[in-house]
């Protein structure tokens, strides 16, 4: 039997608050002494990563490797070896784990990593500028990192991706800060990353806005730290007193002096937080634990140590153990207290006794009925909490035993927690060594959990979790085929080409199977095309291609492959013109331009969506290329339109003219063009003939540019009625139409006389009622009654109703005989006058 | 007023409908939110600068106080030219065009000339592009702009209306061959399928609509198995999606819209829901002194008319939410707006009249209250009167009129030549060139074509009248796959998808019955979705019909209730409405459509999963309770369950279609309409965007050949 959960206990503040530290591995002689080295931790029980300090002597021993060049260790927290590569580049300045359990190294250069635990990696750079200026140091945090460059400004890098970085606010300053630490995005007010610098004796606080002095007088410090939720931030001085202030300074919240604690020696290595009420500071063989209200709790170790602060805790890496220290949780106090009275405790001590067939478990159920059902939730609840399974399975059967005796009890959490510390016992397995908590573990969401399991190549326990925990599990079965493709070679059985063939179907094919066996539909063949693709394995990339539904997917993989018609036509096919464009561009910049016209042209109907798209794009940003593609195509009548858009933003009019020449000749070449280009010599006459009237004009006039009908209008209104004339016979204007425009025209200029004599010029084409109604609606009633005598007899009288000219209205109707209409008018007229007047002349009529 | 007690249940009944409406003002607060997102990405004091066609759209879903809220410090036009921005932060909102780009490159540069150091966030609707990208590298400035997006997709216009509000996407379709629309539209409709749950079937018209239930067939994923319970649950609100693209019907947006929102749309042009109204139709209402005053009040706008039209321009938003008449109002026949607003006019004197008969201190606690309702509503009467008094002139024109005797000769096929040099008169009487090449093409879709040397002779008139800048106007409406001016007989060398193309109006005509015959009712009786263009059924909305109430194709609904003898119902119940038939595809219709240009679809999305998903949540034991009264609650529901189809116009959509649509819906109980579509537009929008007008406002317009 396990030790009892409480003998792990220590108490702090008056025995009120218990803190436990839990030896999760033994690990002797599995890691170099962590004094010489410099190490970075992954949160949530990730691995730690190894460095050789070279500030540091080290005495050359037989154990000791070669430190000729650089390089960096992985150990699982069980004291696994992982991974181990060397570093060729530049001197490494910093190193750090991203959110997802990658490690992220940083060299001065300002070029950084990132690295999967199979030793593949990303490499960025913060850009050129940094490569010259140098970085100093640099803070990593899950989503990105902040490197401080050796001009002391800083530089702040957003994901993973290689995104650019973005300058933060400089902080004006003259050396290195004593030390820096920074508050993650995702913990700060404003979400964006906050810098703290402790500068002589007060702190900065930077961000990408500005640069605040906190005024705090107590510095300069040599640690700085930020719990884990952000609110708090755990200070050294270099005279070693601890402060605790909320993160944004305005409060006090502990002061504790170490430089008296006993068995401290040498300078601090550390200071971390523990969860969010504790700090630990650590000594080379000492590790100080001090709680909120200055009580602390000593814990010894054989050697150097590493602590790596977790939401829940703390983990500290020794020489020979991998230790948790944690706050007990409020669940297991309940239940394990010595002397608790709590109903959890009850039912925990009524199932014990239960089990040894003692009548008191009937009588300890009976005492806490009405708190029954929270008694077992905090059962349950405990058992996620302990770290043994002899202790779950304690506690879990309690929880069960006091279930029976509710009537109504939803049974989601019982059996969710038994499914999660499956999980989590396997995970914690040293042969694994994954020393998640339950708290960490529904943090860190099961998915994660189950992509650092891909990570690590365990891809039949990531698969058996997900499917456990009815997770996808097409994110392992992709990273298995990966591996897969990695792992195996192209020569199978037989041998040259051949055998690769038979190798490269054989593997696709069991991928394929392995996908629709267990696959969600989810799959992406073309990341798995593309890893076949990076090893050198093209037939296999491309077989696996094949089955990739997803076009934008496929598609920069085929352009990588150098499979430009492929590329284009499933590009064209998916219906997203991006990613036509995409392969358009990539095309045009790698091939020749014949040879990308003549791969458009030969790709018929099927690639004219392309074709059209360059059109588009060509037209705004690269005009000569799609001249010389209309001319290589022989599109004359897109070649002309081209030229006209040209033409009609030009100023300069001889190459005005020039331009709707070339159309001209465009449409000429096309003998279906005729009506075209008839008009096109139009258009440049009528050009050339207005520069004539702008020159006649002295340039007072501009007329360039103008439609016919413009033209001639402009002629009228200035009386060039000659020119006006001209223009109609040289461009065979309709009557019809110039009648219309100068009626238009001289009504405009109120020419009245010329417009009488343009009237009988000749008999209008247009007849009279235009006049008349023209005139009307630009308010001339009185010149147009005059037109009236003139139109149809039977619309007269509407007509002179419209001029307002009731009298003579009347008298139409009077010479046509037409009462009924005289009667009308009578009914609508506008006044009494007038209405008399019709009535003499209805009088009149009989 | 025979017809006001029907219409006044149909009201009634609408509104009930309306409790089923699906709610689309989610989408104007997932814009809103996206907005927000967007902005606060870019931490501190930020100026905007705002792509004007943006603009417009976004004014739908945030007001400028929002921006302002979220560090939003001062907003500028995307116009060519230096920039000079208070705050370091400078964010771009605009459409990925290259115009655009071009000038944020060159505001960026010119920064750098000045050596003024600013961050630059570019915020791409409705998606980033690889060509943003490209050209800001071509430009040199890729590394100063965070490239970012801003996904606004469909805004709800009205209860029933979302569009997507692209100016320009008939023109990219049809003209430039760019597909981008469809596929954004693509999105925007898997963005509703997200929220309203998924379309059991898609049926549509038209290949560039078939290209896009292609698109959206393939981007639905099978359904996870995780929660098959919620999908069973969503399945029961949309009954299927209906493409439509704008070629399919060229005919309806070249005709003159007669509705009242149409009409508007027409002669003062709407757009994004906001027109220009002289501003005093604006200022709120004087209660009226005494209750004369008020009966008066049609007639006293009435004399503010002339100078109303001179008057500064005021932009209005024109909505249901502030304007309780337009609901009553915006889908008449202008023909019946007078008399509708003489009628409101009477009732809200009526109304004011209650004051004087308030005798107890009760009453009239209760005419105040009402009194804030009265004022919005008298308001409102006001702009409406103001606005149909600018209408009623423009309706007056010879110009206008003759241009409906055309169209209406047109349609019936009555002595096509003669409309023909009709419309040679109106180039010559000068004419709007839109006006023009709307007639124009109507003839010749509705003729075939025509004849070679009359159209060439017509195009001569309209380059010489409007300028030869209009050339390239002429080729596009004449090339495919546009393809809506043609000359007959075709030339020898014409490609066969011209000729595919051909519209066979003259046999639709009869088919699916576009013509009213008798349209004396018209005033009065909404008798037809023809009332909409006084006797002319949009072919648009009779093809919705084809699949969702194909009764109404074939013969009038509305007539038919008022003949309760044949149809069965002796017990007198005529006013009852017909319950929607389920959709059952194009049924019926499949040789009618087959004789229509452009491809006809009916499928079933391979992600719905039909009633057997039910039948194994039955075999899961611990929903087995759960189950069985669900199938219960479905029986009982089955007979009334209303569901909705959405209507997706590609290409845009005119204002009386959603008001012939909404009409339709009105005829049949069990199924409501929710109309989705790229924007509205009109015919003059739409000959405009395909003449390059508006474009750019950098070519200057008068710049002629």
């Amino acid at each position: 039997m396990p030790d009892h959960p409480t003998a792990s206990w220590q108490a702090m503040q008056d025995a009120n608050v218990f803190y436990r530290r839990q030896q999760i591995y033994s690990i002797p002689g599995k890691l170099p002494n962590l004094d010489d080295y410099k190490v970075a931790a992954c949160r949530y029980g990730g691995p730690l990563a190894l460095m050789r300090d070279n500030d540091k002597l080290v005495a050359l021993g037989r154990a000791t490797p070669v430190f000729a060049k650089a390089q960096i260790q992985v150990f699982s927290p069980a004291g696994e070896g992982l991974l181990i590569f060397s570093w060729e580049q530049a001197r490494i300045v910093r190193f750090g784990w991203t959110g997802d359990e990658r490690l992220v190294v940083l060299n001065e250069e300002g070029v950084y990593r990132i690295y999967d635990l199979q030793g593949e990696y990303e490499q960025y750079s913060l850009g050129s500028e940094v490569a010259e200026i140098g970085v100093e140091d640099a803070k990593i945090h899950d989503n990105g990192l902040v490197a401080l460059t050796n001009s002391l400004t800083f530089l702040e890098v957003r994901g993973w991706s290689g995104g650019k970085p973005v300058t933060l606010a400089n902080p004006g300053l003259s050396q290195p800060p004593s030390s820096w630490t920074i508050i993650p995005p995702e913990l700060t007010i404003s979400r964006h990353v906050e810098v703290l610098l402790s500068v002589e004796s007060t702190i900065y606080t930077v961000d990408n806005l500005e640069n605040t002095d906190q005024r705090i007088s107590r510095g300069p410090f040599t640690h700085m730290a930020s719990s884990p939720n952000g609110k708090s931030l755990a200070l050294l001085t270099f005279a070693g007193l601890l402060l605790v202030v909320s993160a944004d300074f305005q409060r006090n919240l502990a002061e504790f002096d170490t430089t008296n604690v006993p068995g401290a020696e040498g300078s601090v290595r550390q200071v971390e937080w523990c969860g969010n009420d504790a700090i630990l500071v650590t000594w080379d063989n000492l590790a100080l634990m001090v709680g909120p209200f200055g009580d602390t709790l000593q814990f010894f170790y054989s050697g150097p140590t590493f602590a790596v602060t977790e939401v829940d805790g703390v983990r500290v890496v020794g020489p020979d153990v991998c230790d948790f220290i944690q706050k007990v949780p409020a669940s297991t106090v309940s239940v394990f207290r010595p002397g608790s009275t709590s109903p959890s405790a009850i039912l925990y001590d009524a199932w014990e006794n239960f089990a040894k067939r003692s009548p008191k478990a009937d009588e300890s159920i009976r005492s806490i009925r009405p708190e029954l059902g929270r008694a077992v939730d905090e059962c349950i609840d405990a058992a996620g909490q302990e770290w043994e399974p002899y202790w779950q399975r304690r506690l879990l059967n309690a929880a069960k035993f006091g279930r029976s005796f509710l009537d109504l009890y939803d049974p989601t959490d019982f059996i969710n927690m038994g499914q999660s510390l499956k999980v989590l016992n396997a995970v914690r397995d040293y042969q694994i060594g994954i020393p998640i908590t339950y708290t960490q573990y529904i943090h860190a969401s099961p998915a994660q959990l189950v992509s650092r399991l891909t990570a690590r190549n365990l891809h039949l326990l990531a698969l058996r979790i997900s499917t456990y925990l009815s997770l996808k599990p097409d994110p392992v079965l992709k990273h298995w085929a990966c591996a897969k493709i990695l792992r195996s070679k192209p020569s199978a059985t037989g041998s040259g080409k051949n055998a690769e063939l038979t190798g490269d179907s054989e593997v696709c094919r069991m991928i394929v199977d392995k996908f629709e066996k267990l696959g969600g539909g989810g799959v992406s063949y073309a990341d798995i095309a593309k890893k076949a693709w990076e090893v050198g394995r093209t037939s296999l990339a491309t077989k696996l291609l094949d089955y990739e539904p997803r076009a934008s997917d496929q598609v920069p993989l085929l352009l990588s492959m150098k499979e430009d018609r492929l590329a284009l036509a499933k590009a064209v096919d998916s219906g997203d013109p991006d990613l036509v464009y995409h392969v358009l561009l990539h095309l045009q910049k790698s091939m020749s331009l014949g040879s990308f016209f003549r791969l458009l042209e030969d790709g018929g109907e099927q690639l004219a969506p392309a074709t059209r798209l360059l059109q588009v794009y060509a037209r705004e940003q690269n005009r000569d290329m799609l001249r010389d593609f209309y001319y290589s195509d022989d599109r004359r009548v897109e070649s002309a339109v081209l030229l006209l858009e040209e033409a009609s933003n030009m100023t300069d009019p001889t190459a005005k003219i020039n331009t709707v020449k070339a159309a001209q000749k465009f449409f000429s070449e096309d003998k279906e063009r005729g009506f075209e280009a008839k008009m096109m010599d139009e258009s440049v006459r009528l050009l050339t003939a207005q520069q004539q009237l702008e020159k006649d004009a002295d340039g007072k006039i501009p007329f360039f540019g103008l439609s016919v009908n413009e033209t001639i209008r402009t002629c009228l209104l200035n009386g060039m009625s000659k020119k006006a004339d001209k223009i109609k016979s040289d461009f065979k204007v309709p009557d019809k139409r110039f009648w219309y425009i100068k009626l238009y025209a001289l009504t405009a200029m109120r020419d009245f006389e010329g417009l009488d004599a343009f009237a009988k010029s000749k008999r209008s084409p247009i007849g009279y009622e235009a006049f008349v109604r023209h005139l009307v609606e630009k308010g001339h009633q009185k010149e147009a009654a005059g037109y009236v005598a003139r139109c149809d007899a039977s619309k007269r009288v509407d007509l002179y109703v419209q001029c307002g000219e009731w009298r003579m209205a009347g008298k139409e109707c009077k010479d046509r005989g037409d009462k009924a209409k005289l009667d009308q008018l009578r009914r609508t007229c506008p006044n009494s006058l007038i209405a008399r007047e019709l009535e003499q002349i209805a009088t009149s009529m009989k | 007023m025979a017809a006001a007690p029907a219409s006044v249940t149909e009201q009634s009944s609408a509104d009930l409908d309306n409790e089923r409406l699906l709610d689309t003002s989610v989408l104007s607060e997932l814009a809103k939110k996206d907005l927000v997102d967007a902005l606060n990405s870019v931490n501190g004091a930020k100026t905007l600068v705002l792509d004007p066609s943006i603009a417009g759209p976004l004014g739908l879903v945030t007001e400028v106080s929002l921006l302002k809220q979220h560090g939003v410090d001062k907003m500028f036009w995307l116009e060519p030219g230096p920039l000079s921005a208070p705050t370091t932060n400078i964010v771009y909102l605009c459409r990925p065009l290259i115009k655009h780009i071009k000038i944020i490159a060159d505001q960026v540069k010119r920064h750098a000339k000045e050596s003024a150091k600013h961050t630059y966030t570019l915020l791409l609707v409705p998606r980033t592009s690889i060509l943003v990208t490209r050209i800001l590298e071509e430009e040199g400035v890729l590394g100063e702009v965070n490239v970012s997006s801003y996904n606004l997709q469909f805004i709800p216009l009205a209860q029933d209306v979302v569009s997507l509000e692209y100016d320009n996407a008939f023109r990219e379709i049809w003209v430039d061959g760019d597909e981008t629309a469809i596929y954004n539209s693509a999105q925007a409709l898997l963005t509703l399928r997200k929220i309203y749950g998924p379309f059991p079937r898609i049926l549509g018209k038209g290949d560039h609509a078939a290209r896009l239930a292609t698109l959206l067939n393939r981007s639905l994923l099978p359904p996870s198995s995780v929660s098959p319970h919620a999908s069973a649950a969503n399945t029961e609100k949309i009954d299927s999606l209906i493409i439509l693209d704008r070629r399919t019907d060229m005919i309806t947006p070249l005709l003159t819209q007669l509705t009242y929102e149409g009409l508007i749309d027409e002669m003062l042009g709407i757009k994004n829901s906001h027109v220009e109204v002289p501003a005093s139709l604006l200022a709120p209402p004087n209660p009226p002194a005494n209750p004369n005053a008020s009966s008066t009040s049609a007639s006293t706008s009435g004399l503010q008319a002339v100078p109303l039209s001179k008057e500064k321009k005021k932009k209005h938003h024109l909505t249901t939410a502030n304007d309780p008449l337009l609901a009553e109002l915006r889908d008449l026949n202008f023909a019946s707006v007078g008399k509708k607003l003489n009628r409101i006019a009477h009732r809200l004197d009526e109304d004011y009249k209650a004051r004087l008969q308030a005798k107890t201190v009760a009453q009239l606690r209760d005419f105040v209250g009402k009194l804030g309702g009265l004022q919005t509503e008298h308001q409102s009467l006001r702009l409406h009167t103001g606005l149909s008094e600018l209408i009623v002139p423009q309706t007056r024109t010879e110009i206008f009129n003759k241009s409906l005797e055309i169209q209406q000769n047109l349609l019936a096929s009555y002595n096509v030549n003669d409309q023909v040099s009709a419309i040679e008169d109106l180039i010559a009487q000068g004419a709007d060139m839109q006006l023009v090449i709307r007639l124009l093409c109507l003839a010749s879709i509705t003729a075939g074509g025509i004849r070679t040397k009359t159209l060439d002779n017509i195009k001569r008139e309209i380059l010489q009248s409007y300028g030869y800048n209009f050339l390239p106007l002429l080729l596009s409406l004449s090339a495919p796959p546009l393809a809506v001016l043609l000359p007959n007989p075709l030339p020898a060398s014409t490609t066969p998808s011209v000729v595919a193309s051909k519209y066979p109006y003259t046999s639709l005509r009869k088919s699916l019955r576009l013509l009213m015959e008798d349209t004396d009712a018209l005033d009065e009786v909404e008798n037809d979705i023809g009332y909409v263009y006084s006797g002319y059924a949009p072919i648009s909305i009779r093809l919705v019909q084809c699949v969702a109430q194909k009764g109404g194709v074939l013969s009038n609904p509305a007539l038919d209730k008022e003949k309760p003898a044949d149809a069965g119902s002796a017990n007198g119940k005529s006013t009852s409405k017909v319950q929607a038939h389920p959709i059952v595809g194009w049924k019926g219709f499949e040789d009618v459509l087959a004789t229509m240009p452009g491809e006809t679809f009916d499928i079933t999305p391979k992600d719905y999963v039909g009633d057997d998903s039910a039948s194994t949540l039955c075999k899961s034991r611990d929903m087995h309770y759960f189950h069985s009264s669900c199938s219960w609650m479905v029986l009982v529901q089955g007979r009334d369950r209303t569901t909705t189809t959405v209507v997706f116009f590609l290409g845009g959509c005119t204002y009386t279609e959603i008001a012939a649509l909404r009409w339709v819906g009105r005829q049949n109980k069990g199924r409501n309409f929710l109309i989705a579509t790229t924007g509205i537009i009109s015919g003059n929008s739409l000959v405009d965007s395909v003449a390059g007008i508006g474009r750019g406002s950098t070519n200057s317009r008068d710049a002629g050949i």
